[in-house]
């Protein structure tokens, strides 16, 4: 590996002004970024390691808001108890991602922060993400690229727990050397069409701080359904993040989100809107599932997504029926 | 059958200890005074001529001590193609992961980052990567003489085998089918990446490398380095793995020991788990066409296959695609074209010429089947091999036994049915294929000791690639000799310890080496009863050179029948294997604890080759997109369902009490196996390997 | 079952393991300093030993454990976490040490395969992988323990779709899955009667 030095900040602020330093760049749990360091896609001389610093690694209750440090380990995650009970989309989609070593060490912010694992990027293509200025799935392997919101780059976003936090309606708090910021997690994303080397619009010296979710009621039903692979160890083919808002069998609101379908989370307003009133019923599902995928564009070879798009939206509004 | 007193017993491997404990040595474990540490350097182009290499940066680098290149390497490996001159460097380079250089320094991280700092002109030329295409006119010439590899006879002809005359079987014929197969590029993927470390003393050389065969190994080295025999060991204690890659001797190896003579220290060199990928080899790709005749009784009159395998630009193996000599057939003519493409090499996994074959063999025989509304069970009972290719008697055969008794396990007739049938999203149904795996003897060595406290130590030439050969030769042993195995040691993994031995290659060793170990332990019996045993430090020992012939009127085969039951949402297109019944004809199994495990190994490679990998190419750029276990998507825990295994003991005459080959038959049915289950289950065929989801919602949509 | 003796075990291979160990030795090399690359000593309990050790930065924890600390049984699969064979318990928790940079391990507590055997006891997951037949080539062998260990440190009797999903990180490419999960249902005193020890 490239030699760089390992710094660990005692506190925030510390982390934020280390982060300033030219390339410098931050990790969490560390998986995916010494792998990319390994394969010399980032070539960072300082990592400012924010495992050592206390408190952002809880789940609290205030109030109306639930808040998620950034640092809690994906596994620690998907095991709290407020978590699993209130916000299940969330717990299963930490619980989906990798393996128990990665969820031992991988943080929330860090799978909300990761980058795409294109086989073209991965490979050292020089893409947009790699400081090219072009996609090379749009002419070559393009199984496991975007049918929503592509161009100029093709990637999906990798996260699982990006959808579920979408779903949620999650606020993102961010810290950076010109103070603090939160945005909505919506907003956190941002198209290729906007920047194409980058997923999100975390400034380079940010750090995302923490996570809010708004108070569920009771009545809140949400699962994260994800489509591997294989049987394990793979990022999403295509996954859905459902939360519907219950009044006894009729869905008041609904708001679903795809994963592994677009180089962002992606929301479906229209399905969203159909929902809202209805019984889930086969039929209605049925239905749902057509209008996922209206506005798909598949590139040559991965229209399979489309109806895999449907049978996973389908399915998963029928199983919190 | 007769039970013995030993073998035939499930016994746990005498090294189980040592590998649950972190204390079993591989290669990489160790470690030799003042060793440097090399990287490899390797060409990121399909195919391209270098113009020049700068070695300036690399060299100034604090910490280089020796770097390789053509410019100044002209090692051949002899091993690494068998009809063109492959050299450790070679110009032009011929695919992406070919190497360039190689530089030794004093710890990993320097030598890594010195390749990096290696400034190569390369000048691309045009590549090529499908092996039918490689042979059009025009295509780019990647070896001196063509882009068909000369077949056994330094033809550039394909390789042919005929019996009567396959016209007349399609006259014959009262139906005549035709279809083609494709099959991918797959790693052999073991979980020990390449490591060699190489250590002159002298002009001594000592190799430590995970090698499936120190003697090959031993020979090879000594002659690709031009020193005699006598002035190389080879030891491999441990190893993680090969499954047919780390036969013969290594590039690697060489490089080891060039770079070793070059900086006066010795040398450890290693591999990443993308160069092991990518710079290696894997499974052969294949594209095979076949026509066969039947009558209405289903009677098979003519089988023809024309393939073609992409052996990427070295010649370093058969390029066979076998499996037709499982079905008794008057007429039949294959024809197969091994050639050079600007892909990884291709060479040994398991098995070489068989799953792939088998696959493309056995689903179109299932095809059949169903076209002429048979049962595909009772098609292959009735056509099943009784000779082999149809003329010589097997010296034993048990794969009607193997066909049945896996049929009633798999409770068959209960759970086939009528391709597609079914009206539920998600549907099973159930497949079969068969096969067979050639058991001949042949030479190797073995010699036994014993001293006056009653320990035999068994010397032998294997290194274990997780076979357990090293507790089959000690059951031998504890069998011939009479004795428990308590009083038997093993010493294995060291040429200077140990005589010749194949290795494990060709599911050779239990019939090769087994084989001298018995005669070794008659020997010895001999002496003993002579001489009497030894007393204070004496020893006696017994050595012998076995090479036992099979009459040429007989064949000695391995017979397999596999079935599997597999469920696919066709929802989703995902398919999860339910049930998995494999059964085997090895002879007598000598340890039924560790040949179980064998078969499920095997078995469970199989159904991840079926659904799941294969070395993707980008096409345009002529580079691999899937190296890696992540995006080779090798099977998991999660993926691999309970295989059930029987065993049908056949009587042979030949081999270690009757034993015959069993490690790589594991594999062979198995893709055809699942693929066929697939066709069940929801009526549509995938004739193209690895069966995805994206290939299963094409054929429903 | 033929069963083997552990003292026929190390009397029988005592030939191999002096064969190998003649030459190469195990354990420590003298590391030359490379200059300019930035260094830290960090204090990591390991198999409850306490160790201080002056680390590059960009070590991993599985370079550390295995070529400064002598701590060869955590095996380099593929340096990428995608396969598990470098598996360790960190604080208690199985992670990939391959991507973990021993920096991190800082003032923490590591497990390693070689940390099972207590007080020349084998720990009842290794018994059950020699009886069971676990490992084929080994090779992925102590990362699997390290998995089944931390599962059974937390559920002692779970079910086989649990041993699975617990060691789901853990690649065998001999495929020998089959194996380990009847191993640690052995282990927790869970395999069925009808499974038993067969062949």
């Amino acid at each position: 590996m490239k030699a760089f030095a390992n710094i660990n900040p005692r506190d925030l602020k510390q982390a934020v002004s280390e982060l300033q330093k030219p390339n410098a760049v931050a990790v969490g749990g560390g998986s995916d970024l010494l792998g990319m360091v390994k394969e010399h896609l980032v070539e960072p001389d300082v990592l400012v390691h924010l495992r050592g610093l206390r408190g952002f690694d809880q789940v609290s209750a205030k109030g109306e808001e639930v808040t998620i440090g950034g640092l809690i380990t994906l596994d620690t995650l998907s095991r709290e108890p407020m978590i699993r009970d209130r916000y299940k989309v969330l717990a299963e989609a930490a619980e989906s991602v990798a393996t128990p070593q990665i969820r031992n060490a991988g943080t929330l912010a860090g799978n909300v922060n990761q980058r795409p694992w294109c086989w073209y990027y991965r490979n050292g293509f020089p893409c947009f993400k790699n400081g090219g200025n072009r996609c090379f799935s749009i002419t070559g392997e393009n199984q496991f690229h975007a049918i929503f919101g592509g161009g100029p780059s093709f990637i999906v976003h990798p996260s699982d727990t990006a959808p579920a936090l979408v779903a949620l309606g999650a606020k993102f708090r961010i810290a950076g050397h010109s103070g603090e910021r939160t945005i909505p997690a919506a907003d956190f994303f941002a198209l290729p069409k906007v920047n194409p080397a980058r997923e999100n619009v975390l400034a380079p010296g940010e750090v995302l701080v923490s996570i809010h979710l708004p108070k569920t009621a009771h009545s809140v039903r949400s699962t994260y359904h994800k489509v591997l692979d294989r049987e394990a160890w793979t990022h999403a083919v295509v996954s859905a993040a459902v939360v519907l808002e219950m009044d006894q069998a009729v869905c008041n609101s609904a708001r679903v989100v795809l994963g592994g379908v677009a180089p962002i989370p992606w929301r479906l307003p229209k399905v969203e809107a159909m929902l809202a009133g209805q019984r889930i019923t086969e039929d209605v599902a049925a239905k749902a599932g057509e209008a996922a995928v209206e506005g798909a564009n598949p590139l040559a070879k991965n229209g399979y997504k489309i109806p895999l798009t449907k049978a996973v939206v389908k399915r998963t509004l029928l199983s919190l029926a | 059958m007769k039970t013995l007193n030993t073998v035939g017993h499930p016994s746990s491997r005498i090294d189980a200890l040592l590998r649950v404990t972190g204390k079993a040595t591989y290669t990489g474990d160790l470690y030799v005074p003042g060793m440097l540490y090399a990287r490899v350097l390797r060409s990121p182009h399909p195919h391209a001529r270098i113009r020049s290499i700068d070695l300036s940066r690399a060299q100034a680098l604090p910490g280089v001590k020796a770097i390789l290149t053509h410019e100044n390497c002209d090692v051949i490996w002899g091993s690494g193609d068998t009809r063109n001159k492959r050299y450790l460097f070679n110009n032009p380079v011929r695919f992406a992961g070919d190497a360039v250089a190689a530089v030794a320094a004093v710890d990993r991280h320097v030598a890594e980052d010195a390749i990096r700092l290696i400034q190569v002109d390369y000048e691309t030329l045009p590549f090529v990567l499908d092996p039918e295409d490689a042979l059009k006119p025009g295509a780019v010439e990647i070896q001196p003489g063509g882009n068909l590899s000369p077949n056994n006879r330094n033809e550039r002809q394909p390789e042919v085998y005929k019996r009567g005359k396959i016209d007349d079987g399609f006259q014959a014929a009262d139906r005549v089918f035709e279809d083609h197969y494709t099959s991918s590029h797959i790693n052999n993927a073991q979980l020990e990446p390449r490591v060699a470390i190489a250590h002159w003393d002298g002009d001594h050389l000592t190799v430590y490398t995970p090698t499936q065969g120190i003697s090959n190994c031993h020979t090879e080295m000594a002659r690709d380095l031009k020193i005699p025999p006598e002035k190389v060991r080879i030891v491999c204690q441990f190893m993680g793995g090969g499954f047919g890659n780390k036969n013969q001797n290594h590039d690697f190896e060489l490089m080891a020991a060039m770079l070793a003579k070059q900086a006066g220290v010795p040398v450890r060199l290693e591999f990443t788990r993308k160069e092991d990928f990518v710079s290696v080899h894997g499974r052969w790709p294949t594209k095979q066409y076949y026509k066969v005749g039947v009558r209405n009784d289903g009677t098979l009159t003519a089988i023809q296959l024309r393939g073609y395998s992409g052996m990427g630009p070295y010649r370093k193996s058969s390029g066979g695609i076998g499996g037709i000599e499982i079905y008794q057939c008057p007429h039949v003519e294959r024809s197969v074209y091994p050639v050079y493409t600007n892909m990884a090499v291709s060479a040994n996994l398991r098995a070489p010429d068989y799953p792939q074959s088998v696959f493309g063999l056995e689903s179109l025989m299932d095809d059949i089947a169903y076209a002429l509304q048979m049962d595909p069970l009772d098609f292959r009972l009735k056509n099943m091999t009784r000779k082999f290719n149809d003329q010589l008697a097997y010296t034993s055969i048990g794969l009607e036994e193997c066909i049945r008794r896996g049929a009633e396990a798999m409770e068959w007739k209960k759970r086939f049915h009528a391709p597609g049938e079914g009206t539920g999203i998600v549907k099973r149904g159930v497949g079969m294929a068969m096969g067979s795996f050639f058991s001949n003897m042949g030479r190797s060595s073995a010699v036994i000791d014993v001293d006056s406290k009653g320990m035999y130590h068994v010397h032998v030439g294997v290194t274990d690639i997780g076979t357990a050969a090293k507790t089959t030769m000690a059951l031998i042993a504890a069998e011939e000799l009479g004795v428990p195995l308590e009083n038997i040691n093993v010493i294995w993994g060291d040429t200077d310890r140990c005589p010749y031995s194949v290795g494990e290659s060709g599911s050779r060793t239990t019939t090769h080496t087994g084989h001298a170990v018995v005669e070794a332990a008659k020997d010895l019996k001999r002496q003993i009863a002579e001489k009497g045993m030894p007393q204070g430090n004496g020893m006696l020992t017994a050595s012998v050179n076995t090479n036992p012939p099979i009459p040429p009127n007989v064949a000695r085969y391995s017979f397999v029948a596999h079935f599997a039951e597999v469920e696919v949402d066709t929802g989703t297109g995902r398919v999860r294997v339910t049930k998995y019944v494999a059964a085997h004809d090895s002879g007598r199994v000598v340890n039924p604890l560790t040949a179980t495990s064998q078969v499920k190994g095997g078995a469970t490679m199989g159904i991840g080759m079926a659904l799941h990998e294969q070395l993707l190419y980008d096409k345009a750029s002529g580079t691999p997109l899937t190296a890696g276990y992540y995006h080779a998507r090798v099977m998991t825990h999660l993926d691999t369902p309970e295989i059930e295994v029987h065993w049908i003991e056949t009587e042979d005459p030949y081999g270690p009490f009757g034993a015959k080959t069993l490690g790589e038959p594991t594999i062979i049915p198995s893709v055809a196996a699942v693929a066929n289950a697939i066709y069940n289950a929801i009526g549509k065929r995938v004739r193209d390997l690895p069966i995805t989801r994206d290939k299963i919602l094409g054929v429903l949509a | 079952m033929r069963k083997i003796s552990r003292r026929r075990f190390f009397e029988g291979t005592g030939a191999g393991l002096v064969a190998a160990s003649t030459v190469p030795l195990k354990g420590q090399p003298q590391t030359p300093v490379t200059p300019g690359v930035p260094r830290t000593t960090i204090q990591v309990t390991v198999n409850g030993t306490r160790r201080k050790i002056e680390v590059e930065d960009r070590w991993t924890l599985v370079e550390v454990l295995r070529d400064h600390l002598g701590l060869t049984g955590s095996k380099i699969g593929c340096d990428r976490g995608e396969c598990g064979a470098c598996t360790v318990l960190l604080d208690g928790k199985p992670v990939y040490s391959c991507s973990q940079l021993a920096v991190w391990a800082d003032g923490r507590s590591v497990q390693t395969v070689e940390g099972l055997a207590r007080g020349g006891q084998l720990d009842p997951l290794q018994q059950a992988f020699i009886e069971h037949d676990g490992p084929q080539c080994g090779f992925c062998t102590s990362g699997q323990l390290m998995s089944a260990r931390a599962l059974l440190n937390r559920n002692p009797h779970p079910t086989r779709d649990e041993i699975q999903h617990a060691m789901a990180g853990n690649i065998c490419r001999c495929s020998n899955y089959n194996r380990y999960v009847e191993s640690v249902l052995a282990a927790a005193g869970t395999l069925s009667a009808s499974a038993g020890r067969k062949a």
